[in-house]
């Protein structure tokens, strides 16, 4: 199904004379030339960028399609398409102040709806916060989205503690995204060994990692990559080299070979894909998936895309570049355009879809939101639960105590919770 | 010595004699010599099943020895551990333990045997990366598995602090309960052994203490460490487990050889008491003992110093067990009956956990205190190496501290 491009990211080893002999306990053989290297690839070049289809959604000479017929062809674009459909509502909402924060995946739709598609709707995926396209994919719903970022009584994913796209839900094996970053990439491990002593999810799942290159520089990845490929484990990481880390520009993130380079240091099978490509992040994660499940062991990918939105609602980054530049990555590289003209050129797709697509994704986003911005917060009282699972320790019901006692002294008086309570389910009733 | 008077009063003496491991030598640098002469560590079978809050865990199980016939074993604390280790990964599939040099039985011997004995799936090294390791342990509980994962020592989890609190301690909140980690246990050998210097000698618990979602174990003897790990294994909450390392060898007693548990979250009253309250938890039990001992018949050179009248005071001794949460009611109704509150821990002074425990106190007791709390703790310097002897709180700083107190 795939020509040798994907396999030969996995250098054979090289030929060096061995008349030295070998080094006890390594494979090396011994030289007596003084030769540094660096490049992973043997040749100063960097490590290629698999492309199934170019800037105006044309395949590439030579590069052979993953298997995609029209429905599901349509079923990634709707995704797509809903993505910034949602990003754009959500990030006015912020605007208006009436949710505290958001951040948007402008930009790396591809990468994220293409990985979604490429893995089972039962692998486990821990991401690291620009990964609500998988949630979405696999049936989250839009109204689940719009009840984690407003934090009301329907939020599923954590009843209102966590900031907005903090998303989590066991039925959709996506684990609660957290803030600090990168520490999903060791217990990406953890959970993948989990799936491999699972007698009915072994040889079935894998544990799939999302996270940004600027995290792939926490030690957390270092320690993860090493796990995930000293103790097997179907482990599939997903880098999204997006060019940004906040205002950090990749080039100040790493001097080597982007992410890529890294994986055949801890002898993990890596391949470089185009996140704007669809169809190529398809590709590269179906057989990186395979191969997961295959090795039973850590495999590596890189998707190369572009931050086209601000980092988050509380960045502006035209503090650090050029807002030019980000239009020219929007208009030449913009991987929802791309695959709107393949599935035109295909006659899957007409201006007429898209207009109806458009108009039918904006309805069912202001309807959610509009819901969303109705429905109250959960009970005051859950700001105590779930601390700790069994008996309550005594320390959290006295402190509930007290604020019961406070809110009975003040609630109705202290104009800064007077107000607050009433966003609450009973409005505080059930403490008061 | 002590095996041989041990022995002589049992009534299974020849059975002992036949399946007890060999004595091990004294560690080096051996300070304490209350350890293996003391006498809160259970030497009978009889003391040993009677030892309290005792839950037995086999009741379901029909080839369980029930009762009477119940067998112990003398054991140290890593034979312990090790003995609860096994019992957890043989009533578990779902049990896995890892860390650094555990396949070969450990640089402690917790784990000897038991990769042999369960495969190298379920017991294996992991590279020498403390956040992964709990990185990878709470990724594994996640998905409602038993991680039983070793930090080497304790001094080496601070690279692990970010995954304990920021993740392990939160998940169960921030997910609104739809994740947790409970089948998270994190076993750490901690405080001082003599000669452990600056990072083989340090007792972080009360860097933990305030990582709410979080549980802190830390056992004082052979018995209470397989019935506190047992429990911590089994608690659905994330629990770090301590491990007094000075006591892996000299702490010997006998321990039932069934699956039992001790309850977490509660202290200990080793000895009752009318005049002052003192709590501790691991290694200064034994040091508190000793104390108890001078208090009541100072040694020719201190006797100056311990006024008759405070000789025959009647000290209660509390061991405090769990860290967080920690058993606030029975420290507090001990100290309205006492008056008189000494904290003793080997971790410095400022911030640790003496603090919280004496704020707290003095909130409960203020109208029963007699005198303030005193705390008996490290310095706040790091523990340097040649200097050791001066840094713990050993015997005479706690006699001086009692002393100091009753006469206030």
């Amino acid at each position: 199904m795939f020509r040798p491009v994907l396999a030969r990211t996995i250098q054979p080893r090289r030929s060096l004379h061995t008349a030295l002999g070998n080094l006890p306990h390594t494979t090396s053989p011994l030289v007596s030339n003084l030769t540094f290297f660096n490049s992973v690839t043997g040749s100063n070049e960097s490590i290629p960028t698999f492309r199934v289809l170019d800037g105006v959604g044309k395949p590439v000479e030579g590069a052979q399609m993953p298997e995609i017929d029209q429905s599901l062809a349509r079923r990634l674009y709707e995704n797509m398409q809903l993505l910034p459909t949602l990003d754009t509502v959500l990030y006015n909402v912020q605007r208006q102040g009436k949710i505290s924060f958001h951040m948007t995946s402008h930009g790396e739709e591809g990468t994220i709806i293409g990985a979604a598609a490429a893995l089972d709707p039962e692998d486990e995926v821990l991401g690291q916060y620009r990964e609500m396209g998988v949630l979405l994919w696999r049936g989250f719903g839009i109204d689940n989205v719009m009840a984690q970022c407003f934090g009301n009584q329907e939020d599923t994913s954590g009843k209102g503690r966590q900031m907005p796209v903090h998303f989590g839900s066991p039925k959709h094996h996506f684990h609660t995204i957290s803030s600090p970053l990168a520490t999903q990439i060791p217990q990406a491990a953890g959970v993948g060994y989990a799936l491999k002593r699972s007698p009915e999810r072994r040889g079935r799942n894998i544990a799939a990692c999302f996270f940004g290159e600027g995290a792939a520089s926490e030690g957390d990845f270092h320690a993860g990559m090493l796990l995930a490929s000293t103790i097997p484990a179907p482990t599939l990481y997903i880098a999204r080299n997006n060019g940004f880390a906040i205002s950090t520009p990749s080039s100040e993130q790493y001097a080597g070979d982007g992410i890529a380079s890294r994986g055949p240091g801890y002898g993990i099978d890596t391949v470089r894909v185009d996140g704007n490509d669809v169809l190529a992040v398809l590709a590269g994660i179906r057989e990186a998936r395979r191969r997961t499940l295959e090795q039973g062991r850590a495999v590596l990918v890189e998707a190369m895309s572009y931050r086209v939105g601000h980092h988050s609602t509380s960045d502006d980054s035209f503090a650090y570049r050029q807002r030019s530049e980000v239009e020219d990555r929007k208009r030449i590289d913009n991987p929802i355009v791309r695959f709107r003209l393949f599935m035109e050129s295909q006659g899957w797709w007409n201006a007429d879809e898209e207009e109806a697509l458009k108009a039918r994704l904006k309805a069912d986003v202001m309807k959610a939101f509009k819901r969303a911005d109705a429905l109250p917060r959960c009970e005051l009282g859950e700001l105590f639960t779930d601390v700790y699972g069994g008996e309550e320790p005594w320390n959290i019901r006295e402190q509930r105590e007290e604020l019961k006692s406070l809110l009975k002294k003040y609630g109705s008086t202290w104009e800064p919770w007077k107000t607050e309570l009433g966003k609450f389910r009973s409005k505080g009733a059930d403490l008061i | 010595m002590l095996a041989s008077r041990r022995l002589a009063r049992s009534p299974i003496a020849s059975l002992l004699r036949r399946n007890s491991t060999a004595v091990e030598p004294p560690p080096a640098g051996g300070h304490l010599p209350s350890v293996a002469t003391s006498q809160y560590l259970r030497s009978t079978r009889e003391k040993a099943l009677r030892t309290p809050g005792l839950q037995w865990n086999d009741e379901d199980d029909p080839h369980a020895i029930i009762g009477v016939e119940r067998e112990t074993r003398k054991m140290n604390v890593y034979q312990a551990v090790r003995d609860a280790l096994s019992i957890a990964l043989t009533k578990d599939d779902n049990a896995v333990v890892f860390g650094e040099d555990i396949a070969f039985g450990g640089v402690f011997r917790c784990t000897m045997g038991l990769a042999e004995e369960f495969g190298r799936e379920r017991v294996f090294n992991t590279p020498l990366t403390e956040q992964g390791i709990a990185g990878f342990a709470i990724g594994m509980a996640s998905m409602g598995h038993t991680a039983i994962a070793e930090i080497q020592f304790a001094d080496y989890i601070f690279p692990a602090f970010d995954q304990l609190v920021n993740e392990a301690a939160k998940i169960r909140y921030r997910s609104g309960g739809a994740f947790n980690v409970g089948g998270l246990t994190i076993r750490t050998p901690t405080m001082s052994v003599g000669h452990g210097g600056l990072y083989h000698s340090q007792s972080p618990e009360g860097f933990f203490m305030g990582a709410s979602g979080l549980k802190i174990v830390i056992p004082r003897s052979p018995i209470q460490a397989k019935g506190l790990l047992l429990s911590s294994i089994r608690d659905p909450n994330p629990v770090i487990f301590m491990e007094p390392k000075i006591l892996y060898r000299s702490a010997v007693e006998q321990v039932p050889m069934d699956d039992y548990t001790l309850p977490l979250g509660r202290a200990e009253t080793l000895v009752p008491g009318a005049d002052l309250t003192l709590l501790t938890w691991g290694t200064p039990i034994y040091h508190c003992e000793t104390a108890l001992d001078m208090l009541a018949n100072p040694p020719a050179g201190i006797a100056q110093h311990v006024p008759e009248s405070l000789r025959k005071a009647k000290i209660e001794l509390i061991d405090l067990r769990s860290i967080l949460p920690w058993d606030a009611e029975t420290v507090a109704e001990s100290v309205k009956r006492t008056g008189r509150l000494v904290v003793v821990h080997e971790a410095g002074m400022t911030a640790g956990v003496g603090a919280e425990i004496a704020a707290e106190i003095q909130k409960r007791c203020f109208l029963r205190l007699a005198a303030p709390v005193k705390r008996v703790t490290g310095w706040d310097t790091p523990v340097a190496l040649q200097y050791e002897k001066f840094y713990i709180p050993d015997a005479v700083r706690i006699v001086d501290a009692m002393v100091e107190t009753l006469s206030y």
